[in-house]
């Protein structure tokens, strides 16, 4: 009935990243990192892999002078 | 959290999908803020208009001076909330549609106030009533709905009495339909506060 899940999900970060965003419009990177209580590094790599596979909209802007780094599921 | 884990269990992948579920519940939280303010503010502008009539003021109109002091006051919480903002939900996004269309619905009654005469101050509350009701209905909150109803049914009973009694049908409107809810949903957003600290500093109102 249903398609096997895509192995790029069967990863507890990457997985919980795609939950969370389901759940929003968007969020902000930090938003992420607290919600998931990952370390900034891996975070980052793994959210590059879900845009990579273009799970995820990755918009990088700038607040306050400060990057800041958006993702929204496509 | 592991760098890379291949293989998880179906209950692993349900605990984390419906954790991350709860984590963001709890982000949809309205202190009501924007419900006091603007409550205060135009039951604050009732009675002081009924007031100034009473004592034989010329201009009492000019209590209404004090929506534009709330619009400055407004924009800047709006922007410094906008600034705090780490999620967006799609909640947001709705009610900001939600917000424009009521805002917009509101000037049309008030830039035409000359023409609707008396029919202005029921009209104010058949909108407020409609904000108030989609509101409640999206944040799943009951003395909001009732508050839209009540503003409905108040919105009817002013086209049948004069501009005086309007006044006090408006502040009783926006009393039980704005600053009621408004402390009931703070109260509530205190208790959750108390109990899950953190999710305090993401709540989306």
């Amino acid at each position: 009935m249903f398609n096997e899940l895509n192995p790029l999900l069967h990863q507890q970060l990457r997985l919980s990243v795609m939950s969370l965003l389901m759940n929003v419009k968007e969020a902000d990177f930090t938003y992420i990192r607290e919600k998931t209580g990952a370390t900034a590094g891996n975070l980052s790599v793994q959210i590059n892999k879900l845009a990579e596979a273009e799970y995820i909209q990755v918009k990088k802007s700038f607040k306050e002078n400060y990057p800041l780094t958006t993702c929204s599921v496509t | 959290m592991e760098n890379e884990k291949s293989i998880m269990s179906n209950e692993e992948s349900l605990r984390i999908i419906r954790s991350m579920i709860e984590s963001t519940k709890q982000d949809l939280r309205d202190n009501g803020s924007w419900f006091l303010l603007w409550g205060w503010l135009v039951f604050a502008a009732c009675i002081l208009h009924y007031t100034l009539m009473g004592v034989g003021y010329e201009k009492p109109y000019l209590a209404w001076m004090l929506m534009p002091i709330g619009g400055v006051i407004s924009f800047i919480k709006g922007l410094r909330e906008g600034k705090s903002q780490k999620v967006k939900t799609h909640i947001d996004e709705f009610m900001k549609h939600v917000l424009i269309a009521f805002l917009v619905s509101l000037f049309i009654v008030l830039g035409f106030m000359p023409k609707l005469g008396l029919s202005t101050y029921p009209l104010i509350m058949m909108v407020y009533g409609f904000w108030l009701y989609i509101s409640g209905g999206v944040i799943n909150f009951r003395p909001l709905r009732i508050g839209g109803i009540i503003n409905w049914v108040l919105a009817i009973a002013a086209f049948f009495v004069e501009f005086e009694l309007q006044l006090v049908l408006l502040g009783t409107a926006v009393l039980l339909g704005y600053i009621i809810p408004g402390y009931i949903l703070r109260n509530k957003y205190n208790k959750a506060v108390k109990l899950n600290p953190n999710s305090s500093k993401e709540s989306y109102v």
